[in-house]
Protein backbone atom coordinates (compact mmCIF):
# COMPACT_ATOMS: atom_id res chain seq x y z
CA UNK A 1 0.00 0.00 0.00
CA UNK A 2 1.30 3.25 -0.53
CA UNK A 3 0.70 6.53 0.94
CA UNK A 4 -1.88 9.31 0.22
CA UNK A 5 0.13 12.32 -0.91
CA UNK A 6 -0.21 14.97 2.11
CA UNK A 7 -0.90 18.07 0.53
CA UNK A 8 -0.13 20.99 3.69
CA UNK A 9 2.56 21.33 6.09
CA UNK A 10 1.84 19.49 9.47
CA UNK A 11 1.63 21.65 12.64
CA UNK A 12 4.34 19.06 14.18
CA UNK A 13 6.46 20.03 10.74
CA UNK A 14 6.31 23.55 11.65
CA UNK A 15 6.30 23.24 15.37
CA UNK A 16 9.73 21.31 14.74
CA UNK A 17 10.96 24.23 12.12
CA UNK A 18 9.82 26.61 14.63
CA UNK A 19 12.32 24.67 17.32
CA UNK A 20 15.48 24.85 15.38
CA UNK A 21 14.84 28.33 15.06
CA UNK A 22 14.55 29.14 18.47
CA UNK A 23 17.20 26.63 19.64
CA UNK A 24 19.42 28.16 17.04
CA UNK A 25 18.69 32.01 18.35
CA UNK A 26 18.83 31.24 21.85
CA UNK A 27 21.30 28.78 22.78
CA UNK A 28 23.74 28.76 19.81
CA UNK A 29 26.87 31.05 20.47
CA UNK A 30 26.84 33.67 17.72
CA UNK A 31 29.89 32.26 15.70
CA UNK A 32 28.22 29.23 15.25
CA UNK A 33 24.77 30.87 13.90
CA UNK A 34 26.65 31.55 10.42
CA UNK A 35 25.92 26.82 10.49
CA UNK A 36 22.19 27.54 11.37
CA UNK A 37 21.98 30.64 8.62
CA UNK A 38 23.14 28.54 6.04
CA UNK A 39 21.25 25.26 7.23
CA UNK A 40 18.43 26.85 6.47
CA UNK A 41 19.16 28.68 3.33
CA UNK A 42 21.10 25.46 1.93
CA UNK A 43 17.95 23.26 2.55
CA UNK A 44 15.53 25.82 0.96
CA UNK A 45 17.62 26.23 -2.02
CA UNK A 46 17.99 21.26 -2.17
CA UNK A 47 14.23 21.86 -2.08
CA UNK A 48 14.02 24.46 -5.27
CA UNK A 49 16.66 21.66 -7.04
CA UNK A 50 14.50 19.42 -6.02
CA UNK A 51 11.25 20.55 -8.02
CA UNK A 52 13.29 20.22 -10.79
CA UNK A 53 15.78 17.06 -10.20
CA UNK A 54 13.46 15.20 -7.85
CA UNK A 55 9.89 15.81 -9.03
CA UNK A 56 10.46 16.80 -12.71
CA UNK A 57 13.49 14.40 -13.20
CA UNK A 58 15.29 17.70 -14.54
CA UNK A 59 18.93 16.42 -12.73
CA UNK A 60 20.66 20.11 -13.25
CA UNK A 61 24.24 20.67 -12.62
CA UNK A 62 23.68 24.19 -13.74
CA UNK A 63 21.79 25.56 -10.79
CA UNK A 64 24.62 28.07 -9.04
CA UNK A 65 24.12 30.30 -12.53
CA UNK A 66 20.14 31.18 -11.27
CA UNK A 67 21.60 31.52 -7.57
CA UNK A 68 23.82 34.05 -9.10
CA UNK A 69 21.58 35.49 -11.03
CA UNK A 70 19.06 36.71 -8.44
CA UNK A 71 22.09 37.69 -5.73
CA UNK A 72 23.59 39.87 -8.76
CA UNK A 73 20.28 40.62 -9.58
CA UNK A 74 18.95 42.07 -6.55
CA UNK A 75 22.35 43.29 -5.33
CA UNK A 76 22.94 45.35 -8.30
CA UNK A 77 19.42 46.91 -7.84
CA UNK A 78 20.19 48.12 -4.55
CA UNK A 79 23.80 48.88 -5.12
CA UNK A 80 23.89 51.22 -8.20
CA UNK A 81 19.83 52.41 -8.13
CA UNK A 82 19.15 51.99 -4.37
CA UNK A 83 16.09 49.85 -5.08
CA UNK A 84 15.18 48.55 -1.15
CA UNK A 85 16.36 44.44 -1.58
CA UNK A 86 12.77 43.85 -0.11
CA UNK A 87 11.62 44.59 -3.89
CA UNK A 88 14.86 43.50 -5.66
CA UNK A 89 14.77 39.70 -4.21
CA UNK A 90 11.34 39.06 -6.30
CA UNK A 91 12.83 40.59 -9.17
CA UNK A 92 15.90 38.51 -9.07
CA UNK A 93 14.04 35.50 -8.44
CA UNK A 94 11.63 36.40 -11.37
CA UNK A 95 15.25 36.92 -13.70
CA UNK A 96 16.38 33.47 -12.52
CA UNK A 97 12.80 31.83 -13.02
CA UNK A 98 12.97 33.78 -16.79
CA UNK A 99 16.38 32.21 -17.30
CA UNK A 100 15.57 28.60 -15.96
CA UNK A 101 12.59 28.87 -18.64
CA UNK A 102 14.73 29.74 -21.18
CA UNK A 103 16.86 26.77 -20.32
CA UNK A 104 14.05 24.27 -20.31
CA UNK A 105 12.58 25.40 -23.56
CA UNK A 106 15.79 24.84 -25.07
CA UNK A 107 17.30 22.35 -23.29
CA UNK A 108 14.43 19.46 -21.63
CA UNK A 109 14.26 18.04 -25.34
CA UNK A 110 17.33 16.32 -24.28
CA UNK A 111 17.53 13.45 -22.42
CA UNK A 112 19.20 12.07 -18.82
CA UNK A 113 22.95 13.15 -19.41
CA UNK A 114 22.82 15.33 -22.73
CA UNK A 115 20.33 17.46 -20.31
CA UNK A 116 22.97 17.66 -16.81
CA UNK A 117 25.74 18.94 -19.48
CA UNK A 118 23.70 21.41 -21.28
CA UNK A 119 23.15 23.03 -17.67
CA UNK A 120 26.32 22.52 -16.69
CA UNK A 121 27.50 24.40 -19.75
CA UNK A 122 25.03 26.95 -19.51
CA UNK A 123 26.10 27.75 -16.31
CA UNK A 124 29.83 28.25 -17.22
CA UNK A 125 28.38 30.90 -19.69
CA UNK A 126 26.87 32.44 -16.86
CA UNK A 127 29.73 32.60 -14.66
CA UNK A 128 32.34 34.06 -17.62
CA UNK A 129 29.96 36.28 -18.13
CA UNK A 130 29.65 37.68 -14.39
CA UNK A 131 33.25 37.51 -14.46
CA UNK A 132 33.89 39.99 -17.46
CA UNK A 133 30.73 42.05 -17.53
CA UNK A 134 32.86 44.08 -14.86
CA UNK A 135 30.73 47.33 -15.56
CA UNK A 136 27.97 45.60 -14.03
CA UNK A 137 29.17 43.16 -11.88
CA UNK A 138 31.79 43.90 -10.66
CA UNK A 139 34.25 40.87 -12.94
CA UNK A 140 36.38 38.98 -10.60
CA UNK A 141 36.78 41.09 -7.70
CA UNK A 142 33.10 40.44 -7.42
CA UNK A 143 30.10 43.19 -5.89
CA UNK A 144 29.93 44.36 -1.92
CA UNK A 145 26.95 45.59 -0.28
CA UNK A 146 27.65 48.59 2.03
CA UNK A 147 27.61 46.83 5.78
CA UNK A 148 25.15 49.96 6.69
CA UNK A 149 22.09 47.63 9.01
CA UNK A 150 18.58 48.98 8.85
CA UNK A 151 15.15 47.26 7.99
CA UNK A 152 15.22 49.27 4.58
CA UNK A 153 18.67 47.76 3.44
CA UNK A 154 17.68 44.10 4.41
CA UNK A 155 21.20 44.36 6.25
CA UNK A 156 20.96 43.42 10.02
CA UNK A 157 23.72 43.84 12.67
CA UNK A 158 22.14 40.72 14.62
CA UNK A 159 22.93 37.02 13.04
CA UNK A 160 19.14 36.32 14.99
CA UNK A 161 17.30 38.34 12.31
CA UNK A 162 19.40 36.55 9.54
CA UNK A 163 18.49 32.89 11.52
CA UNK A 164 14.59 33.95 11.32
CA UNK A 165 14.79 35.11 7.66
CA UNK A 166 16.49 32.03 6.21
CA UNK A 167 14.13 29.63 8.49
CA UNK A 168 11.07 31.74 6.90
CA UNK A 169 12.52 31.18 3.35
CA UNK A 170 13.10 27.56 4.42
CA UNK A 171 9.41 26.78 5.65
CA UNK A 172 7.97 28.75 2.37
CA UNK A 173 9.18 27.09 0.45
CA UNK A 174 8.62 23.50 2.18
CA UNK A 175 4.99 24.57 2.44
CA UNK A 176 4.93 24.90 -1.78
CA UNK A 177 6.65 21.73 -2.15
CA UNK A 178 4.27 20.23 0.11
CA UNK A 179 1.26 22.00 -1.60
CA UNK A 180 2.35 20.84 -5.22
CA UNK A 181 3.31 17.66 -4.21
CA UNK A 182 -0.69 16.95 -3.42
CA UNK A 183 -1.74 18.86 -6.42
CA UNK A 184 -2.81 18.11 -9.70
CA UNK A 185 0.71 20.15 -11.41
CA UNK A 186 2.50 17.93 -8.84
CA UNK A 187 0.89 14.47 -10.25
CA UNK A 188 1.84 16.40 -13.90
CA UNK A 189 5.38 16.62 -12.83
CA UNK A 190 5.76 12.73 -11.66
CA UNK A 191 4.09 11.58 -14.86
CA UNK A 192 6.32 13.52 -17.07
CA UNK A 193 9.03 12.40 -14.99
CA UNK A 194 8.42 8.64 -15.22
CA UNK A 195 6.86 8.39 -18.88
CA UNK A 196 6.57 11.57 -21.19
CA UNK A 197 4.89 9.63 -23.59
CA UNK A 198 2.40 8.08 -21.58
CA UNK A 199 1.57 11.93 -19.83
CA UNK A 200 1.35 12.95 -23.44
CA UNK A 201 -1.14 11.06 -24.09
CA UNK A 202 -2.87 11.30 -20.88
CA UNK A 203 -3.07 15.19 -22.54
CA UNK A 204 -0.62 16.34 -20.48
CA UNK A 205 2.30 18.84 -22.31
CA UNK A 206 5.40 17.36 -21.55
CA UNK A 207 7.48 20.71 -22.62
CA UNK A 208 5.35 23.23 -20.76
CA UNK A 209 5.22 20.59 -17.33
CA UNK A 210 9.30 20.60 -17.99
CA UNK A 211 9.73 24.51 -18.68
CA UNK A 212 7.55 25.47 -15.64
CA UNK A 213 9.11 22.96 -13.25
CA UNK A 214 12.16 24.60 -14.09
CA UNK A 215 11.02 27.89 -13.72
CA UNK A 216 9.57 27.93 -10.51
CA UNK A 217 12.81 25.86 -9.46
CA UNK A 218 15.11 28.62 -11.31
CA UNK A 219 13.32 31.35 -9.52
CA UNK A 220 12.94 29.99 -5.99
CA UNK A 221 16.80 29.40 -6.39
CA UNK A 222 17.24 32.89 -7.44
CA UNK A 223 15.55 34.04 -4.41
CA UNK A 224 17.77 32.17 -2.24
CA UNK A 225 20.90 33.85 -4.16
CA UNK A 226 19.34 37.27 -3.21
CA UNK A 227 19.02 36.28 0.33
CA UNK A 228 22.23 35.12 0.57
CA UNK A 229 23.92 38.24 -0.90
CA UNK A 230 21.70 40.05 1.96
CA UNK A 231 23.76 37.88 4.44
CA UNK A 232 27.27 37.64 2.93
CA UNK A 233 27.51 41.47 1.92
CA UNK A 234 29.29 40.11 -0.77
CA UNK A 235 29.56 38.37 -3.98
CA UNK A 236 32.24 36.52 -5.89
CA UNK A 237 31.38 35.22 -8.80
CA UNK A 238 33.91 32.61 -8.67
CA UNK A 239 32.19 30.99 -5.57
CA UNK A 240 28.25 32.43 -6.35
CA UNK A 241 28.33 30.41 -9.76
CA UNK A 242 30.40 27.18 -9.15
CA UNK A 243 29.68 24.05 -10.15
CA UNK A 244 30.94 23.20 -6.79
CA UNK A 245 27.53 25.32 -5.30
CA UNK A 246 25.34 23.71 -8.25
CA UNK A 247 26.72 19.84 -6.95
CA UNK A 248 25.89 20.81 -3.65
CA UNK A 249 22.27 21.97 -4.06
CA UNK A 250 22.15 18.72 -6.43
CA UNK A 251 24.09 16.53 -3.73
CA UNK A 252 21.78 17.81 -0.51
CA UNK A 253 18.39 16.61 -2.01
CA UNK A 254 20.06 13.22 -3.19
CA UNK A 255 21.30 12.65 -0.09
CA UNK A 256 18.12 13.37 1.75
CA UNK A 257 15.94 11.88 -0.83
CA UNK A 258 14.65 12.68 -4.69
CA UNK A 259 11.14 13.57 -5.07
CA UNK A 260 9.97 14.11 -1.21
CA UNK A 261 9.34 17.47 0.56
CA UNK A 262 10.90 15.99 3.66
CA UNK A 263 14.35 14.82 1.95
CA UNK A 264 16.11 17.77 1.18
CA UNK A 265 15.45 19.57 4.25
CA UNK A 266 16.40 15.98 5.90
CA UNK A 267 20.17 15.97 3.70
CA UNK A 268 20.54 19.71 4.70
CA UNK A 269 20.10 19.60 7.78
CA UNK A 270 22.39 16.53 8.45
CA UNK A 271 25.14 17.36 6.21
CA UNK A 272 24.88 21.46 6.48
CA UNK A 273 26.44 21.48 9.90
CA UNK A 274 28.79 18.45 9.42
CA UNK A 275 30.25 20.19 6.40
CA UNK A 276 31.11 23.81 7.95
CA UNK A 277 32.04 22.00 11.26
CA UNK A 278 34.46 19.66 9.29
CA UNK A 279 36.14 23.06 7.22
CA UNK A 280 35.82 24.90 10.49
CA UNK A 281 37.83 22.02 12.33
CA UNK A 282 40.09 21.20 9.47
CA UNK A 283 40.71 24.49 8.24
CA UNK A 284 43.96 25.11 6.51
CA UNK A 285 46.01 21.62 8.14
CA UNK A 286 43.91 19.78 5.63
CA UNK A 287 41.74 22.15 2.92
CA UNK A 288 39.58 20.24 1.09
CA UNK A 289 39.08 17.30 3.60
CA UNK A 290 35.53 18.06 4.02
CA UNK A 291 34.78 17.55 0.65
CA UNK A 292 36.11 13.91 0.72
CA UNK A 293 34.26 13.18 3.86
CA UNK A 294 31.40 14.54 1.95
CA UNK A 295 32.13 12.69 -1.24
CA UNK A 296 32.02 9.74 0.16
CA UNK A 297 29.26 9.97 2.59
CA UNK A 298 27.08 10.86 -0.72
CA UNK A 299 28.76 7.36 -2.23
CA UNK A 300 27.66 5.36 0.54
CA UNK A 301 24.24 6.72 0.49
CA UNK A 302 23.48 6.12 -2.91
CA UNK A 303 24.82 2.59 -2.47
CA UNK A 304 22.88 1.69 0.40
CA UNK A 305 19.82 4.64 -0.08
CA UNK A 306 18.92 4.84 -3.28
CA UNK A 307 15.55 6.72 -1.59
CA UNK A 308 18.28 9.12 0.45
CA UNK A 309 17.78 9.61 4.22
CA UNK A 310 13.88 9.56 3.57
CA UNK A 311 13.75 6.88 1.87
CA UNK A 312 15.52 4.82 4.57
CA UNK A 313 13.77 6.43 7.48
CA UNK A 314 10.30 5.44 5.58
CA UNK A 315 11.16 1.73 5.01
CA UNK A 316 12.47 2.07 9.11
CA UNK A 317 9.29 3.20 10.27
CA UNK A 318 7.17 0.64 7.84
CA UNK A 319 6.34 2.24 5.13
CA UNK A 320 4.40 5.20 6.59
CA UNK A 321 6.98 7.93 6.00
CA UNK A 322 6.73 10.24 2.55
CA UNK A 323 8.05 8.89 -0.16
CA UNK B 1 -24.48 7.12 -39.33
CA UNK B 2 -22.18 9.92 -38.75
CA UNK B 3 -18.22 10.20 -39.20
CA UNK B 4 -16.41 10.48 -35.83
CA UNK B 5 -12.60 10.04 -37.35
CA UNK B 6 -11.59 10.35 -41.62
CA UNK B 7 -8.42 9.47 -42.64
CA UNK B 8 -7.58 10.89 -46.45
CA UNK B 9 -4.71 9.22 -48.03
CA UNK B 10 -2.88 9.00 -45.06
CA UNK B 11 1.12 7.87 -45.23
CA UNK B 12 4.32 8.04 -42.87
CA UNK B 13 7.54 7.53 -44.60
CA UNK B 14 10.65 6.19 -42.32
CA UNK B 15 13.35 6.80 -45.07
CA UNK B 16 12.40 4.52 -48.43
CA UNK B 17 10.18 2.24 -46.38
CA UNK B 18 6.32 3.32 -46.41
CA UNK B 19 5.02 2.20 -43.04
CA UNK B 20 1.56 3.68 -44.05
CA UNK B 21 0.98 4.28 -47.50
CA UNK B 22 -2.68 6.09 -48.43
CA UNK B 23 -4.59 4.86 -46.37
CA UNK B 24 -8.29 6.13 -46.42
CA UNK B 25 -10.68 5.31 -43.73
CA UNK B 26 -13.61 6.39 -42.10
CA UNK B 27 -14.54 5.00 -38.65
CA UNK B 28 -18.81 5.98 -37.86
CA UNK B 29 -19.85 6.81 -34.28
CA UNK B 30 -20.62 3.94 -32.21
CA UNK B 31 -18.09 1.57 -34.34
CA UNK B 32 -16.48 -1.15 -32.76
CA UNK B 33 -13.86 -1.40 -35.53
CA UNK B 34 -11.22 -4.10 -35.77
CA UNK B 35 -7.76 -3.52 -37.22
CA UNK B 36 -5.78 -6.64 -38.06
CA UNK B 37 -2.86 -7.83 -40.55
CA UNK B 38 0.14 -9.17 -40.15
CA UNK B 39 3.52 -8.50 -38.33
CA UNK B 40 5.30 -5.37 -39.41
CA UNK B 41 2.00 -4.15 -41.72
CA UNK B 42 2.03 -0.96 -40.36
CA UNK B 43 -0.88 -1.29 -37.58
CA UNK B 44 1.28 0.49 -34.96
CA UNK B 45 2.35 3.04 -36.79
CA UNK B 46 -1.61 4.10 -38.09
CA UNK B 47 -2.46 4.24 -34.66
CA UNK B 48 0.79 6.56 -33.48
CA UNK B 49 -0.33 8.66 -36.30
CA UNK B 50 -3.85 8.76 -35.05
CA UNK B 51 -2.75 9.46 -31.96
CA UNK B 52 -0.28 12.51 -32.89
CA UNK B 53 2.76 10.51 -31.36
CA UNK B 54 3.93 10.51 -35.18
CA UNK B 55 3.40 13.19 -37.73
CA UNK B 56 2.35 12.30 -41.20
CA UNK B 57 4.20 12.43 -44.17
CA UNK B 58 1.19 13.02 -46.00
CA UNK B 59 -2.60 12.98 -46.30
CA UNK B 60 -5.13 14.32 -43.59
CA UNK B 61 -6.73 13.32 -40.22
CA UNK B 62 -10.16 14.38 -39.17
CA UNK B 63 -12.00 13.98 -35.91
CA UNK B 64 -14.91 15.18 -35.33
CA UNK B 65 -14.95 18.05 -37.93
CA UNK B 66 -11.65 19.11 -37.09
CA UNK B 67 -8.05 18.69 -39.24
CA UNK B 68 -6.01 17.14 -36.16
CA UNK B 69 -3.02 15.90 -38.94
CA UNK B 70 -0.08 17.98 -37.20
CA UNK B 71 -1.37 18.01 -33.64
CA UNK B 72 0.47 16.81 -31.08
CA UNK B 73 -0.37 13.71 -28.88
CA UNK B 74 -1.40 15.89 -25.52
CA UNK B 75 -3.96 18.23 -27.77
CA UNK B 76 -4.89 14.86 -29.30
CA UNK B 77 -5.86 13.50 -25.82
CA UNK B 78 -7.85 16.53 -24.95
CA UNK B 79 -10.13 16.38 -27.96
CA UNK B 80 -10.76 13.08 -26.58
CA UNK B 81 -8.96 10.32 -28.14
CA UNK B 82 -7.75 7.94 -25.79
CA UNK B 83 -5.18 5.20 -26.61
CA UNK B 84 -3.41 2.51 -25.12
CA UNK B 85 0.42 1.26 -25.34
CA UNK B 86 1.40 -1.97 -27.20
CA UNK B 87 3.90 -2.14 -24.33
CA UNK B 88 2.38 -0.79 -21.01
CA UNK B 89 4.10 2.72 -20.08
CA UNK B 90 3.00 2.74 -16.24
CA UNK B 91 4.14 6.30 -14.47
CA UNK B 92 6.62 3.69 -12.07
CA UNK B 93 6.84 5.34 -9.40
CA UNK B 94 3.27 6.27 -8.54
CA UNK B 95 0.77 4.04 -7.18
CA UNK B 96 -1.92 1.97 -9.61
CA UNK B 97 -4.70 4.73 -8.80
CA UNK B 98 -2.77 7.80 -9.71
CA UNK B 99 -1.61 6.16 -12.78
CA UNK B 100 -5.08 7.20 -13.84
CA UNK B 101 -5.73 9.97 -12.13
CA UNK B 102 -3.56 11.80 -14.26
CA UNK B 103 -5.83 11.31 -17.32
CA UNK B 104 -8.85 11.30 -15.03
CA UNK B 105 -7.51 15.17 -14.09
CA UNK B 106 -8.50 16.13 -18.09
CA UNK B 107 -12.23 16.14 -17.12
CA UNK B 108 -11.73 16.49 -12.88
CA UNK B 109 -9.19 19.20 -11.72
CA UNK B 110 -10.16 18.48 -8.31
CA UNK B 111 -7.74 15.94 -7.00
CA UNK B 112 -10.77 14.22 -5.06
CA UNK B 113 -13.11 13.95 -8.06
CA UNK B 114 -10.11 12.93 -10.38
CA UNK B 115 -9.45 10.15 -7.70
CA UNK B 116 -13.12 8.97 -7.53
CA UNK B 117 -12.84 8.44 -11.36
CA UNK B 118 -9.99 6.40 -11.13
CA UNK B 119 -11.36 4.12 -8.81
CA UNK B 120 -14.33 3.77 -10.99
CA UNK B 121 -12.27 2.97 -14.14
CA UNK B 122 -9.70 0.73 -11.90
CA UNK B 123 -13.46 -1.57 -10.58
CA UNK B 124 -14.31 -1.29 -14.66
CA UNK B 125 -11.56 -3.74 -15.71
CA UNK B 126 -11.39 -5.58 -12.12
CA UNK B 127 -8.25 -3.88 -10.59
CA UNK B 128 -10.17 -2.42 -7.55
CA UNK B 129 -8.02 -5.17 -5.37
CA UNK B 130 -4.88 -2.82 -6.29
CA UNK B 131 -5.85 0.97 -5.68
CA UNK B 132 -3.38 1.78 -3.63
CA UNK B 133 -1.01 -0.71 -4.64
CA UNK B 134 2.48 0.49 -6.28
CA UNK B 135 2.23 0.08 -9.74
CA UNK B 136 5.35 -2.14 -10.03
CA UNK B 137 3.62 -4.93 -8.32
CA UNK B 138 1.89 -5.51 -11.20
CA UNK B 139 1.97 -8.54 -13.71
CA UNK B 140 2.41 -8.09 -17.18
CA UNK B 141 -1.91 -8.77 -17.31
CA UNK B 142 -2.77 -6.38 -15.16
CA UNK B 143 -0.29 -3.67 -16.44
CA UNK B 144 -2.43 -4.24 -19.46
CA UNK B 145 -5.82 -3.83 -18.29
CA UNK B 146 -4.13 -0.65 -16.62
CA UNK B 147 -3.33 0.63 -19.98
CA UNK B 148 -7.64 -0.19 -20.61
CA UNK B 149 -8.59 1.85 -17.24
CA UNK B 150 -6.02 5.48 -17.72
CA UNK B 151 -7.53 5.10 -21.45
CA UNK B 152 -11.11 5.41 -20.41
CA UNK B 153 -10.19 7.61 -17.59
CA UNK B 154 -9.85 10.37 -20.12
CA UNK B 155 -13.70 9.81 -20.72
CA UNK B 156 -13.17 9.81 -24.34
CA UNK B 157 -14.90 9.97 -27.49
CA UNK B 158 -12.79 7.29 -29.59
CA UNK B 159 -10.62 5.14 -27.86
CA UNK B 160 -7.75 3.08 -29.42
CA UNK B 161 -6.68 0.15 -28.09
CA UNK B 162 -3.11 -1.85 -29.39
CA UNK B 163 -2.88 -5.02 -28.35
CA UNK B 164 -4.34 -4.86 -24.83
CA UNK B 165 -5.49 -9.49 -25.27
CA UNK B 166 -1.38 -9.85 -25.72
CA UNK B 167 -0.38 -11.81 -22.38
CA UNK B 168 -3.48 -12.29 -21.26
CA UNK B 169 -5.02 -15.68 -19.92
CA UNK B 170 -8.07 -16.95 -21.78
CA UNK B 171 -10.18 -16.40 -19.09
CA UNK B 172 -9.09 -12.29 -18.76
CA UNK B 173 -9.25 -12.56 -22.26
CA UNK B 174 -12.77 -13.46 -22.29
CA UNK B 175 -14.17 -10.88 -19.60
CA UNK B 176 -11.85 -8.20 -21.13
CA UNK B 177 -13.73 -9.19 -24.64
CA UNK B 178 -17.04 -8.33 -22.96
CA UNK B 179 -16.11 -5.52 -21.10
CA UNK B 180 -14.58 -3.85 -24.62
CA UNK B 181 -17.95 -5.12 -26.73
CA UNK B 182 -20.32 -2.56 -24.24
CA UNK B 183 -18.18 0.43 -24.30
CA UNK B 184 -19.64 1.78 -27.95
CA UNK B 185 -23.63 1.19 -26.08
CA UNK B 186 -21.62 3.59 -23.50
CA UNK B 187 -21.02 6.05 -26.24
CA UNK B 188 -17.45 5.06 -26.51
CA UNK B 189 -16.02 4.89 -30.49
CA UNK B 190 -13.69 1.95 -30.37
CA UNK B 191 -10.66 1.45 -33.15
CA UNK B 192 -8.84 -1.91 -31.77
CA UNK B 193 -5.60 -3.42 -33.00
CA UNK B 194 -4.92 -6.70 -32.02
CA UNK B 195 -3.41 -10.09 -32.57
CA UNK B 196 -5.62 -12.33 -30.47
CA UNK B 197 -8.19 -12.67 -33.38
CA UNK B 198 -10.74 -14.73 -32.67
CA UNK B 199 -11.39 -12.30 -29.75
CA UNK B 200 -11.77 -9.17 -32.42
CA UNK B 201 -13.70 -11.50 -34.95
CA UNK B 202 -16.24 -12.17 -32.44
CA UNK B 203 -16.58 -8.38 -31.24
CA UNK B 204 -15.76 -6.05 -33.82
CA UNK B 205 -18.40 -4.56 -35.94
CA UNK B 206 -16.30 -3.88 -38.62
CA UNK B 207 -13.11 -5.19 -39.74
CA UNK B 208 -9.97 -3.56 -41.82
CA UNK B 209 -6.91 -5.22 -42.64
CA UNK B 210 -3.66 -3.63 -43.30
CA UNK B 211 -0.86 -5.26 -45.66
CA UNK B 212 2.65 -3.86 -46.37
CA UNK B 213 1.23 -0.25 -44.94
CA UNK B 214 -1.87 -0.35 -47.42
CA UNK B 215 -4.93 -1.31 -46.50
CA UNK B 216 -6.67 -4.66 -48.10
CA UNK B 217 -9.88 -5.23 -47.06
CA UNK B 218 -12.64 -3.60 -45.35
CA UNK B 219 -15.84 -5.57 -44.42
CA UNK B 220 -17.85 -7.68 -41.84
CA UNK B 221 -16.05 -10.25 -39.55
CA UNK B 222 -17.49 -12.93 -41.32
CA UNK B 223 -16.49 -11.56 -44.87
CA UNK B 224 -13.11 -10.39 -44.11
CA UNK B 225 -12.20 -14.28 -42.82
CA UNK B 226 -13.16 -15.49 -46.09
CA UNK B 227 -11.82 -12.62 -48.20
CA UNK B 228 -8.45 -14.04 -50.35
CA UNK B 229 -6.50 -10.99 -50.46
CA UNK B 230 -6.48 -11.67 -46.72
CA UNK B 231 -5.68 -15.13 -46.56
CA UNK B 232 -2.90 -14.30 -48.47
CA UNK B 233 -1.49 -11.51 -47.01
CA UNK B 234 -1.59 -13.49 -43.94
CA UNK B 235 0.32 -16.63 -45.56
CA UNK B 236 -1.30 -19.24 -44.28
CA UNK B 237 -1.94 -18.18 -41.10
CA UNK B 238 -5.09 -19.41 -40.16
CA UNK B 239 -8.01 -17.22 -39.48
CA UNK B 240 -9.94 -18.94 -36.72
CA UNK B 241 -13.23 -17.80 -35.95
CA UNK B 242 -13.97 -19.90 -32.61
Amino acid sequence: MMPRRGSRVSVFELALLAVFGVLAIAVLPPTMQDIAVLTFLWAGLALAWNLAGGYAGLISFGHAAFFGIGAYASTILFVNLGLTPWIGIWIGGLIAGAAGAILAVICARLRGPFFILSTLAASEVVRIAALNWATLTGGPEGLSIPPVPGLANMVFASKDAYVIMMLVFLVAVFAFTKWLEGSRYGYYLFAVRDDADAASAAGVNPLLVRTVAMALSAGITGIGGSLFAQYFLYLDPTFMISPELSFQFALLAAVGGLGSAVGPVLGSFLITPMSELLRAYLGNHAAGLHLVIYSGLLIVVMLYFPGGIAGALARLSGGRGKR
Amino acid sequence: MTALLTLDKVSRRFDALWAVRDVNLTVEKGELLGLIGPNGAGKSTLFNLIAGALLPSGGEIVFDGQNVTTWKSHQIARIGIARTFQIPKPYRQLSVVENVMLTAFQHNHAVRAARELAVRSLNDVGLQDYVDAPVTTLTVGLLKRLEVARALALQPKLVLFDEIMAGLTPTEVGVMTKFIAELPARGITVVWVEHVLHAIMRTATRIVVLNRGELIANGKPADIAKDPAVIKAYLGEELSLA
